[in-house]
C-alpha cells in the first residue's frame, strides 16, 4: 500500500486495524498473517474473508429494507428466464424465482424445488418434486410447471440463451404431477447441476408476461423498472422456513465505481457489489464497512496455439510456463484479489480440483535454457493483449520485464476491447483470453479443451482426453468421476498451452449490517444469489 | 392582438412541425446506419447466424426501412410508440418511468436558476463595472470553465463522504418521505445550476448592455435619468428577446443533457434511457428519445420566438 | 448584437496584465502538447512502478496513477490527445461553419432559409447527447472522436458567422462593393470576412472551451479516448478513487483541465473592448 494512504484521513494506525479485525471476526491465525505481512495497511484482501464466515455463525436477524447496487444495469433487465444474461437477471432470478437444485460452495447441486434426481443410466432421468410449494400468484406448483419452464430454454424460436446446455434434453415430459421425466442425446451425470444454474429457473405453465416475475423465490415483485431499480419484499408463503430474513431487497445498477464506493462509505447502501481491488483499502479502512472475497469468478489465461509458429515448438511453450510469475502477477496486478493457479481451469473450490497439479516454479535460468533451445532468443515475439481480457495488458507487462532480464524480447501489442473476441482471441498464435467460473468440470472442459471445442484457446488435440471427458460425463460414480478429471487436469496443465496464472476474486463490499452472506465459487454476491440467507443487523 | 402577429405565429408554429418531420426523418435513417444491430446485441456471446436472423424475425427487423419508418410515424401520430426491442416492453412504458424524473429535475432547475440568474444579471447590468459586477462575472467564469464531474464528484466528496449530510444517490427509495427528497435533490440541482447560471448570467448581461448603448438612452441618461431607472424601464424590456432565447436554450439542455448528472448521482432519467438504447441498437426507443429531446427544443424556441414577437414594441 | 463599423479599422491591442498571464498559460500548454514526446520520461502505458497512487517523487514528478503509471508522462501525452482532438474538431467545424455562413449571408434568400433549417434541426438534441450516440454508435476513435465535435460544433459556428455576416452585409462598404460589380465570393473573402474575423476568433476560443468540456464528459463516461491512451478528462475518470488517497493523479489532471479552460475563457474576457463588444 502506499505511503500517500498513510496520511490520509482514512488511515488507521495498525493497533486500531487490528482491533476492528478482531471486533468483525479475525481468528488468531489471520491476524498473526496480518502482522507478519507488515501491518494491516499492507494485508491482502483475502484475509478478510474470514470475517466474512464468521457472519454465519451469529443468528440471522429479521426484517429491515436491503438496498444493494450491482454494477451494471439497462433497459436490457429482464424477469423472462430465457433472456436473462447479466449478473442483475441472475440477481432477478434468484429473488424471485427458485429452481430445481442450487449449487453450493463447492459447485455440488443440492435440492431445491426437487426432492430427488434418479437414474440408472445418466440418460434417463427421473425427478420428484416438492409437493405443496406455491407460487406467489398462489397456484401450487406441480411437474406441468416444471416441463414449461425448461422446454422455453429447448425452443429455438425463444432464442434462450441456455439454449447450448439446455438442447441435450431430446425429452421432457410430466409422469403425475410431482415426477417429470427428461431424456437426454447422451448420458450427462452433471444434469442436477446444469439444472442448479442460472436460467433454469421454475414459472408457472404458460407464462408469457414478465413484467411482474411469478415465482416460487423468496421475495414477491413490487417494481420492475427495467434500468432502473427491482424492488422486492418478503414472501410471506416461502416455503423455506429458515430463510429470507429482510423485509424488502431492493437492488439496483451503479455501473461507476467511485459512485458505488461513496454511495457505500455515505451509508446510502448496505452493498455495494463487484469492487476494485484500489477501493478495498478505502472499504477496510472503514469501521463499518467490511469486504467478502470470493475467490473465483474468473480467470485470464496465457494462449499459445500449439499449430503455429513460435507456439510448435515444445520449448517455447516450455519457456514461457517457466518465465511467468505468478506471484509478481497476484502481488502487483491482482494487487492480492487473485488466487495463484496451475494451468488448469477447474477452481479450486470445486469438489474435482486436483491438488497435486503444481505450476512449474518462476525460473528464469530453466526459461532461458529453453528459449535458447528454440532459437528465440534475441528474436521478437509478439504478445497480443487487450482491456477486454481483464488484466492482461499488465500482465503482459511483468512477463515483458521478467523476459527482457534473459534476453528475450516480448512485443507487447495492446489490442482495442472492441472486437478482441472476434478477431484476436484464439486467433493470435500467442495472446490472452478471459474465461468465465463455469459450476461443471463438464462444461469447462467440453467447451475449452475437447479436440473440436470452438473455444479450444491453444488448439489441444488429444483423443484419449476427449473419451475421458465422455466417460466421465457418463458416469454416476463420484469417485470414478473425481480420479477421471483430476487426470484431465493433470493432461491438461502439462500438454495443453493454456497458462492460467491465478484465478481472479471478485470481491464485495458492503456494511457491517450486514450478515448471512459467504464467498462463493461463482463469484460476486454469493455467486449472484443472496435472497434466500442474508440479513440485516438494524 | 392584430392579424400580422397572428400570421407570424402561425408561421413559426408551421416551421417548428416541419422541422420536427425533418428531424423524425434524420433521427430514423441515421440510427438505421449505425454498425450493428439489436439481434446482435441482444444475444452477444451466444450469437449464432441461425439465432439472430431468428430473432430479426420475431423483431420484426427483416422488413424494409422505409416501411418500418411509416409504421413508427403512423404509430407516434395516434399515441403509439411501439415496442422496445430490448426489454420487450412499451417504449411508453420505459419513457413514463423516466420522464418525470428528466422534468422533475429540469423544472426544479429552472425555477432557481431563472429567477437568480436574471437578477444577478440585470445588478450586474446596473452596476456595471463595480466590484458587484466583476465578483459576478468571475465566478461565473470559473464555474464555466471547470467540468460538470467534477463539481458533482467534489460535492459527493465533500458532503456525503465527509460531512454525510446528504445522500450521494439521488435514487430516493420507493418508500421515501418529503424530506429524504428534499435531500436527494439539493447536490444535482445545485450542479445544474451552477451550469446553467453562468450562461444565463452573461448572457442577460450582455443583453442589457448591449440595449443600453442605444442613442435613445444615452440622451436620456445625458438628461440625468438614473443609470438604475433606465435598465430596469428602457434596456430590459427591449432586450426580453435576446433574454428569452437564452432561457429556452439552457432549459431545452436539461432534459436530455443531464447525463452526467444522471450518472455521478444514479439519477433514473431520460438522458441514461437514450444512451442505454444507443448501446443496445433498440431502434423504438432511440428515436422516442430523440424525439422527445427535439420536441422539448422546439416547442421551447418557438415559445421564445412568439414571446419576443408579442413583446416587440413595434408590433403591438 | 449590434456592429457598427466602418471597414477595416486597426485594431489597437491593448494587453492587460490579467490576458498576458492567461496567454502565458495558454501557450504553455500549446507547447506542451507539441513537443510531447521530447517530455515524457516514460513510455505513457508502461507501469513503472509497483507502487499505486504513489507520492510525488524524483523518479515520478507527479506521483503514480492507479496502475503505477506515470502521471507527469501520462498528463503530457494526455495534453497532447486533449488539445490536438480539440483543435482538429474546432478546425474542421469552423472551416464547414463559417463557409456556410459566409454563403447564407452573401446569397441570402431561399437558399439561407433553406440551409438555417436543416442545420437548426442539429441543435435540438443536446450536445453531449448527440456525442454520445454518435461515439456509441461508431465506436471511440480518434476520428470518430473528432467527427462527432465537428457535427456538434459546426452549426454553432455557422449561426454566429452568419449572423455577424448578416449585419456586415447591410452596411454601405458592401453596397458600394456590389455596385462596383464584385461577385458574391469577392465580396465574402475580402470584404465580409476580414470584418468580422475578430468576433469569429474570440467565438471559436470559447468554443474550444466548449469542446474541452465536452471531450472530458466524454471520457468522464468511459466514451473518449480509450485505454492505454488517456486526454485528460479520462486521466482525471480513471483515478477518480485516487481523491481518497489524496493522489496527484486525479488532483493534477483536474488541474490541468481547469487552467486550460479557464485561461482561454479569462483571455476572452479581457480581449480589447471593440472585439468583445461584437462578441456579445
Amino acid at each position: 500500500m502506499t505511503h500517500q494512504f498513510d496520511k490520509s484521513r482514512f488511515s488507521r494506525n495498525d493497533d486500531s486495524a487490528v482491533e476492528n479485525a478482531i471486533r468483525r471476526g479475525a481468528t488468531r491465525r489471520d491476524l498473526l498473517r496480518m502482522l507478519a505481512a507488515g501491518g494491516v495497511v499492507a494485508a491482502t484482501a483475502g484475509m478478510f474473508a474470514g470475517s466474512a464466515r464468521n457472519a454465519v455463525a451469529q443468528t440471522p436477524k429479521r426484517g429491515g429494507a436491503l438496498r444493494v447496487a450491482l454494477n451494471s444495469t439497462s433497459t436490457a433487465d429482464t424477469l423472462d428466464p430465457v433472456r436473462a444474461s447479466a449478473q442483475g437477471d441472475y440477481m432477478r432470478m434468484s429473488t424471485f424465482y427458485n429452481k430445481l437444485t442450487v449449487l453450493d460452495n463447492s459447485f455440488t447441486p443440492q435440492m431445491e424445488l426437487a426432492e430427488s434426481f434418479d437414474t440408472t443410466d445418466a440418460k434417463v432421468w427421473t425427478i420428484k418434486l416438492k409437493t405443496g410449494v406455491t407460487f406467489h400468484n398462489g397456484k401450487t406448483m406441480d411437474s406441468a410447471d416444471v416441463v414449461y419452464s425448461l422446454s422455453r430454454h429447448v425452443d429455438p424460436k425463444l432464442t434462450s440463451r441456455a439454449n447450448a446446455l439446455a438442447k441435450a434434453m431430446t425429452k421432457i415430459e410430466a409422469v403425475d404431477k410431482s415426477t417429470v421425466r427428461i431424456e437426454l442425446d447422451q448420458p450427462n451425470a452433471d444434469l442436477p447441476a446444469i439444472l442448479g444454474t442460472y436460467h433454469f429457473v421454475i414459472i408457472p405453465d404458460g407464462t408469457t408476461e414478465f413484467t411482474k416475475a411469478v415465482g416460487t423465490g423468496p421475495y414477491i415483485t413490487e417494481v420492475f423498472e427495467p434500468g432502473i431499480r427491482t424492488v422486492g419484499k418478503r414472501n410471506p408463503n416461502y416455503f423455506k422456513s429458515d430463510a429470507a430474513f429482510v423485509d424488502s431487497i431492493e437492488m439496483f445498477g451503479i455501473p461507476d465505481e467511485n459512485a458505488r464506493l461513496n454511495a457505500l462509505l455515505s451509508g446510502d447502501i448496505h452493498i455495494g457489489a463487484s469492487m476494485d481491488a484500489r477501493s478495498a483499502p478505502l472499504v477496510k479502512a472503514n469501521p463499518n464497512l467490511r469486504l467478502m472475497v470470493a475467490p473465483g469468478g474468473s480467470y485470464t489465461n496465457l494462449n499459445i496455439r500449439m499449430d503455429m509458429e513460435p507456439g510448435s515448438k515444445k520449448d517455447f511453450i516450455d519457456g514461457v510456463r517457466a518465465l511467468i510469475n505468478r506471484d509478481a502477477i497476484n502481488r502487483a496486478v491482482l494487487r492480492g484479489f487473485g488466487e495463484p493457479h496451475n494451468d488448469q481451469p477447474i477452481q479450486r473450490a470445486s469438489r474435482y480440483f486436483n491438488a497435486e497439479v503444481v505450476p512449474p516454479a518462476f525460473d528464469p535460468e530453466r526459461a532461458k535454457h529453453h528459449f535458447e533451445k528454440a532459437g528465440l532468443l534475441g528474436v521478437g515475439i509478439p504478445l497480443v493483449c487487450s482491456e477486454a481480457a481483464k488484466a492482461s495488458p499488465d500482465m503482459a507487462m511483468v512477463l515483458q520485464q521478467d523476459a527482457a532480464k534473459i534476453g528475450v524480447t516480448i512485443d507487447v501489442q495492446r489490442m482495442p476491447a472492441d472486437g478482441y473476441w472476434s478477431n484476436q482471441w484464439i486467433k493470435a498464435p500467442f495472446h490472452f483470453g478471459n474465461i468465465n467460473a463455469r459450476p461443471t468440470a463438464d462444461i469447462l472442459f467440453s467447451l475449452l479443451y475437447k479436440s473440436d471445442a470452438a473455444w479450444n484457446e491453444s488448439r489441444y488435440v488429444n483423443p484419449k482426453f476427449d473419451q475421458m471427458l465422455l466417460e466421465a460425463r457418463g458416469s454416476l460414480d463420484e469417485a470414478q468421476r473425481k480420479q477421471i478429471y483430476g487426470e484431465m487436469q493433470a493432461m491438461v496443465a502439462k500438454d495443453a498451452a493454456t497458462i492460467i496464472p491465478a484465478y481472479i476474486a471478485s470481491a464485495d463490499a458492503m456494511s457491517t449490517k450486514v450478515g448471512g452472506l459467504n464467498p462463493h465459487p461463482l463469484g460476486m454476491l454469493q455467486g449472484y444469489n443472496i435472497a434466500d440467507t442474508v440479513w440485516l443487523d438494524a | 392582438m392584430n392579424k400580422r402577429i397572428l400570421e407570424m405565429i402561425g408561421g413559426r408554429l408551421a416551421v417548428a412541425i416541419l422541422s420536427l418531420f425533418l428531424v423524425s426523418l434524420a433521427v430514423f435513417f441515421i440510427t438505421e446506419l449505425l454498425p450493428g444491430d439489436t439481434a446482435q446485441e441482444l444475444l452477444g456471446q451466444a450469437v449464432t447466424t441461425e439465432a439472430a436472423s431468428q430473432l430479426r424475425e420475431t423483431l420484426g427487423l427483416d422488413r424494409p426501412a422505409i416501411l418500418r419508418y411509416f409504421e413508427w410515424i403512423f404509430g407516434l401520430l395516434t399515441g403509439d410508440l411501439g415496442y422496445s426491442h430490448v426489454s420487450d416492453r412499451p417504449v411508453a412504458s420505459l419513457v413514463a418511468e423516466r420522464l418525470p424524473n428528466s422534468l422533475t429535475l429540469a423544472a426544479v432547475t429552472m425555477a432557481i436558476t431563472i429567477p437568480l440568474a436574471l437578477s444577478l444579471g440585470i445588478f450586474a447590468a446596473i452596476w456595471k463595472g463595480s466590484i458587484f459586477d466583476r465578483a459576478i462575472s468571475s465566478v461565473a467564469i470559473m464555474l464555466v470553465s471547470f467540468p460538470e464531474f467534477m463539481i458533482a464528484t467534489l460535492l459527493v466528496m465533500w458532503l456525503s463522504v465527509y460531512l454525510q449530510w446528504l445522500p450521494a444517490l439521488s435514487f430516493i427509495p420507493t418508500t421515501a418521505d418529503l424530506h429524504t427528497v428534499v435531500l436527494a435533490y439539493i447536490m444535482p440541482v445545485s450542479v445544474l445550476v451552477f451550469g446553467s447560471c453562468s450562461q444565463m448570467i452573461r448572457l442577460s448581461r450582455a443583453a442589457i448592455a448591449d440595449a443600453m448603448v442605444t442613442p435613445y438612452v444615452e440622451m436620456a441618461m445625458l438628461k440625468g435619468a438614473s443609470r438604475s431607472r433606465m435598465v430596469l424601464g428602457h434596456a430590459l424590456p427591449n432586450s426580453v428577446a435576446p433574454i428569452v432565447n437564452s432561457v429556452a436554450l439552457s432549459m431545452s439542455g436539461l432534459l436530455g443533457g443531464v447525463i452526467i448528472v444522471e450518472t455521478v448521482f444514479n439519477y433514473p432519467g431520460l438522458a441514461k434511457l437514450m444512451v442505454d438504447g444507443v448501446s443496445t441498437r433498440d431502434m423504438p426507443l432511440i428515436q422516442t428519445c430523440s424525439m422527445i429531446f427535439c420536441g422539448f427544443y422546439l416547442v421551447l424556441i418557438t415559445a421564445a420566438d412568439i414571446i419576443a414577437i408579442l413583446s416587440n414594441p413595434r408590433l403591438r | 448584437m449590434t456592429v457598427s463599423t466602418a471597414p477595416r479599422r486597426k485594431i489597437r491591442f491593448q494587453i492587460r496584465p490579467i490576458a498576458a498571464v492567461c496567454l502565458l498559460v495558454v501557450l504553455f500548454w500549446i507547447v506542451v502538447a507539441l513537443f510531447a514526446p521530447l517530455l515524457v520520461h516514460y513510455p505513457a502505458g508502461d507501469m513503472v512502478s509497483y507502487d499505486y497512487f504513489g507520492p510525488m517523487s524524483k523518479e515520478y514528478w507527479l506521483g503514480t496513477d492507479y496502475l503505477g503509471r506515470d502521471i507527469y508522462s501520462r498528463l503530457i501525452v494526455g495534453t497532447r490527445y486533449t488539445i490536438g482532438i480539440a483543435f482538429v474538431g474546432l478546425i474542421l467545424a469552423a472551416l464547414i461553419g463559417i463557409t456556410l455562413g459566409l454563403l447564407a449571408a452573401a446569397f441570402g434568400g431561399v437558399f439561407d432559409t433553406i440551409l438555417s433549417r436543416a442545420i437548426d434541426t442539429f441543435v435540438g438534441i443536446p450536445n453531449l447527447l448527440l456525442a454520445l450516440v454518435i461515439v456509441a454508435g461508431g465506436g471511440s476513435s480518434i476520428p470518430i472522436l473528432i467527427g462527432a465535435i465537428t457535427v456538434i460544433f459546426f452549426p454553432g459556428c455557422y449561426r454566429f458567422t452568419r449572423s455577424m455576416a448578416v449585419n456586415v452585409n447591410a452596411l454601405d462598404f458592401i453596397s458600394a462593393a456590389r455596385a462596383r460589380g464584385e461577385g458574391h465570393f469577392y465580396i465574402m473573402i475580402h470584404e465580409i470576412l476580414p470584418n468580422i474575423a475578430g468576433p469569429i476568433m474570440a467565438d471559436l476560443g470559447l468554443r474550444f472551451v466548449h469542446i474541452i468540456l465536452l471531450l472530458s464528459g466524454l471520457s468522464f463516461l468511459g466514451l473518449g479516448v480509450q485505454p492505454p491512451n488517456a486526454d485528460w478528462g479520462a486521466l482525471v475518470r480513471e483515478n477518480m478513487i485516487g481523491i481518497s488517497y489524496g493522489s496527484p493523479a486525479v488532483v493534477v489532471p483536474s488541474l490541468a483541465l481547469a487552467s486550460l479552460a479557464l485561461a482561454i475563457n479569462l483571455l476572452i474576457d479581457n480581449l480589447p473592448q471593440r472585439v468583445r463588444d461584437q462578441l456579445e
